[in-house]
Formats: C-alpha cells, sequence, structure tokens
C-alpha cells in the first residue's frame, strides 16, 4: 500500500488584510521528498511553511500532514512531526549550549533527550567548533545561528523539516554540509524555500510560486 | 491603641497649598509642558481625597459588613479599569479575569492580616479592612500594570522566537513560561527592593501611620512588617492569576496571540494580520 503524503495542501488561500498572498495552492510532498520553493519575494513562500506550522489560519483550503487533517486541535500534534529553521532564527535568550537543550524540556520530546549525545558530531559536520556551545546565543553571527538552529532540528528527529532560506547566511562549504547531512537522512522528508543554486540540484522536486495565483 | 493625632484646620491645609508654588515655578521657569496636567492632578487629589473622607466617615460609622465589601469592590472595579488603561489593552478581553485575580489577590492577604495576623473577632471591620485593603490592592495595581503589559509586549516583540519554542513542539503553557516568568520577575522586583531598603531609606506610609496614630514604633514596625508579607503575597498571586485567566482569551486555539487586543497606537506593522474565514470554526479547513 502507498504511505500517505508527509505534506498535502488543497485549496490553500491566504489573505493579509484583504490582499491574496496565495491564492487557491496545491501540491503533495511524499514520504522522504526533498522539495524546494522558490519564487520572488512576496509571492508566499514563507507564508506556505508558516500555514503547515498553523502560524497562519488561512482564508481556505485545507493542509494535511501524515494524513492528518490540521486544525487548532491537531496542531499541536502534528508540530511535533515536523521541525522549523527560520531564516533568520529567534531561538530564544542564553547560550547557545542551552538553547539546544531547551526543546528537550517539553513534554513533547522528553523520550527524545538521548539525541542530545549527537551534537558533537553534528557540531563537527556542519562545521562548527565546539566551543560555541558556551556562547551566548546573540553574539553568534547569523550563518552559526542558521547552524545551531539546522541541529536542534536534526535532534527532534521528525520526519518533516521545514527550511526557510536557512543557509542564506552561510557560505558554501556550510552550505554543502548541510546538504549533505540532509541528503544523509533518506527517510527525511524536506520542504525548503530557497533561491540558491546548491539547493535546487539537491532537490528531487522544484516547485515555483509565481505570487497570488501560483503554478507548480 | 492611643488616638492622639494632631487635627489640621481647613486653613492650615490651604496654606500647605503654597508649597505647590515651588514645583509649579520650576515647571514653568523650565518650561516643562505639565503644567497644566499638575494642576488638574492637584485639583483631582483634593476633590477625590475628600469624597473619600467624607465617604469614608459615612462607612466607618456605619461600619455594615455589606458596604464595607461593596466599597472594596468599587476599589477593585476602579483598579481593574486603570490596570487595562495603564496597558493600553483592549478593555473587553482583560476587565473580567483582571477583576477576579484582583479580588482573589487582595482578598486572601486581606483576610490573613486582619483574621490570624490582627485576630479581631469582625474580619470586616471597616477601619481595618478598607485601609489596608486599598494598600494591598494599589501595590497589586502597580504590580499588575508592569506584569501584563511585560507579558503580552515581550511576546509580541519577540514572537518568532515564541512561535519556534511551538514547532519545537512546546504546549502553550511551556511556550510561555519563560515570558510568564519574565513578566512575574518585573512585576515582584518594585516589592522586593522596597522589602531590602524598608526602614534604611525611609520610613513606609503604613508604620508612619501608626506612629502618628499614637502606637509605640515597635506596634509600628509589627504592622509594616505584616502589611509588606500581605502586599508581597497580594501582587504575586494577583499577577500570577492576571496572566493566567487572561491567557485563555488572548491566545487562539492555535496557540497564536490575538494582536487585535493591543489599542490601535501600539499595534506594530510586523503582526501577521492574517485574514481569516468568514465563518471561523475549530478548524479552519473543509472536511
Amino acid at each position: 500500500m502507498k504511505p500517505a503524503p508527509a505534506i498535502e495542501i488543497n485549496d490553500l488561500s491566504v489573505r493579509f488584510d484583504g490582499k491574496t498572498v496565495i491564492d487557491t495552492f496545491s501540491m503533495c510532498i511524499e514520504p522522504g521528498e526533498k522539495v524546494i520553493i522558490t519564487g520572488k519575494s512576496g509571492s508566499g513562500k514563507s507564508t506556505i511553511l508558516r500555514s503547515i506550522l498553523g502560524f497562519i489560519i488561512p482564508y481556505k483550503g485545507a493542509i494535511r500532514i501524515e494524513n492528518e487533517l490540521l486544525t487548532g486541535k491537531s496542531v499541536w500534534k502534528l508540530r511535533t512531526c515536523m521541525a522549523y529553521v527560520a531564516q533568520e532564527p529567534e531561538l530564544g535568550t542564553g547560550l547557545a549550549g542551552d538553547i539546544l537543550s531547551r526543546p528537550f524540556s517539553y513534554r513533547a520530546n522528553l523520550h527524545l533527550k538521548g539525541s542530545f549525545d549527537n551534537v558533537p558530531e553534528l557540531m563537527e559536520r556542519l562545521l562548527l567548533p565546539n566551543e560555541i556551545l558556551n556562547k551566548d546565543i546573540a553574539a553568534l553571527s547569523g550563518g552559526e545561528k542558521q547552524r545551531i538552529a539546522i541541529i536542534c532540528a536534526i535532534l527532534l528527529d521528525r520526519g518533516i523539516i521545514l527550511l526557510d532560506e536557512a543557509s542564506s547566511a552561510l557560505d558554501k562549504a556550510a552550505t554543502l554540509a548541510i546538504l549533505e547531512l540532509l541528503d544523509s537522512k533518506k527517510m527525511l522528508t524536506v520542504l525548503s524555500v530557497s533561491h540558491d543554486d546548491k539547493w535546487l540540484s539537491f532537490s528531487d522536486r522544484i516547485i515555483e510560486l509565481r505570487g497570488g495565483s501560483t503554478g507548480i | 491603641m492611643i488616638m492622639n493625632i494632631t487635627d489640621i484646620s481647613p486653613w492650615n491645609l490651604a496654606a500647605g497649598y503654597i508649597l505647590f508654588t515651588i514645583p509649579l515655578g520650576i515647571i514653568l521657569w523650565l518650561h516643562v509642558p505639565m503644567f497644566t496636567q499638575t494642576i488638574v492632578s492637584i485639583l483631582r487629589m483634593t476633590v477625590q481625597l475628600l469624597f473619600v473622607g467624607f465617604y469614608l466617615q459615612v462607612i466607618f460609622r456605619l461600619n455594615n459588613p455589606w458596604l464595607n465589601c461593596a466599597w472594596l469592590l468599587v476599589m477593585i472595579g476602579v483598579a481593574d479599569i486603570s490596570i487595562i488603561r495603564g496597558c493600553g489593552l483592549k478593555m473587553m478581553k482583560f476587565v473580567l479575569p483582571l477583576f477576579v485575580a484582583l479580588i482573589v489577590g487582595t482578598s486572601l492577604p486581606l483576610l490573613s492580616f486582619i483574621g490570624p495576623v490582627l485576630k479581631l473577632p469582625n474580619l470586616l471591620e471597616a477601619q481595618y479592612v478598607i485601609p489596608i485593603g486599598g494598600m494591598i490592592l494599589g501595590n497589586c495595581l502597580r504590580a499588575d500594570i508592569i506584569g501584563i503589559n511585560n507579558f503580552y509586549v515581550s511576546i509580541r516583540k519577540a514572537e518568532k522566537s515564541y512561535l519556534n519554542s511551538l514547532a519545537q513542539g512546546a504546549r502553550l503553557r511551556e511556550a510561555l513560561r519563560p515570558f510568564t516568568g519574565d513578566a512575574f520577575q518585573a512585576a515582584l522586583m518594585p516589592t522586593v527592593a522596597t522589602m531590602a531598603t524598608i526602614g534604611l531609606v525611609a520610613l513606609p506610609g503604613m508604620m508612619t501611620g501608626v506612629i502618628l496614630g499614637g502606637a509605640n514604633p515597635v506596634t509600628a514596625i509589627k504592622y509594616q512588617i505584616a502589611i509588606m508579607i500581605a502586599i508581597f503575597s497580594g501582587t504575586s498571586i494577583t499577577v500570577f492569576m492576571a496572566i493566567l485567566l487572561t491567557v485563555k482569551n488572548n491566545f487562539n486555539t492555535y496557540g497564536l496571540l490575538d494582536h487585535s487586543i493591543f489599542k490601535k497606537q501600539k499595534r506594530r506593522s510586523k503582526a501577521p494580520d492574517f485574514e481569516l474565514p468568514p465563518k471561523q470554526g475549530e478548524g479552519f479547513a473543509q472536511k
């Protein structure tokens, strides 16, 4: 039997202050698929990711995550199926090490505490020195913050990862390290917003948004 | 307690107003744009205190428990509205939960003060309930303005960080905990600082009142300690309950902060003003 789609969006419309940003957008992403969303500024790329996370309530349409309809009730459970990395991650305040361990104090992630042992390996893979863990998060560069956010997302061991320009502040070597890491996780579904050619060549499929009304 | 306080004649008090000419003169000389505001405040203080003075005379004379309770409720209602206005928030979403928080936060320490501490036979004795209740309530008001404002404004400012917690699997309570802690700390810090310096920097109001009333300083100190305990516990209860009770009204089922709670002048354009479907139910999706 064919597994249920990881993410399924049907006729999604999002309006901001009377202006339609996303108009009847549909897409289906299979488990393990690596999909990139591109499009010009304001075409609604980030809005799609934020709608999937339940941070924007669409005007119309339906979103299903692993075959479960996203509603105000199911969103809490569905968020624990996904990890998210924003373009300019705001991870809170404190030391980078504490920021990494904070999500594991949430009840939904208590069973994942063991995955914290993978931090040194992930730091090395993403070309980050271990000393960074003892630094205040506010003192880190944009690229370091992005990599900390990606490590945090990987440690959460979700089936789906949503990335919003997650390597925009990174150099070529660090971006390739991230792509290599994501590529090594065959079962991980990746939905990433990016304009970077390196991401485009990494993907299984590219979805191009044309702003307002969309095309795939 | 021996009541041998010297009364002030109306003429002497009126003469006391002459002192106001000094700050008003400085205001005028420095062209500080608060002359009218200061005059209005002086007039308001005079009229309000005169009204309360006469009203309290009646209340003390009647000493009716129901009337005393009613007066306390009026004070709480006024504090409730002042807090919401002071925070720049919309009235409807806050008025009831805040009222409940203020009732609990004021009455619990007040009754503990008058009951177990003072051992008064009548828990609703006007002479004690009104002034002590007023002192607790006044501090709750100040703490609530700091606490509630800090809580909602910092969530709005750090919304990306808050949403990041939700994306990481936090429940609403878990995502709000750091903001609640910060707001609680900010609200209680002034009282903590007051407790640390009390008696050294200035003689506090309650103690001064009891000494002026003719009691010896040791009795005054005992009253002051008891009132500080009541104020600190009252403010803690009110701030914590106010946050707890208002959260339900101001976050939707997705855990998103309702930005319409902020009055227009304080809103920022970065707030997500997404338009909801015409008929908003539990979920947005069409099944």
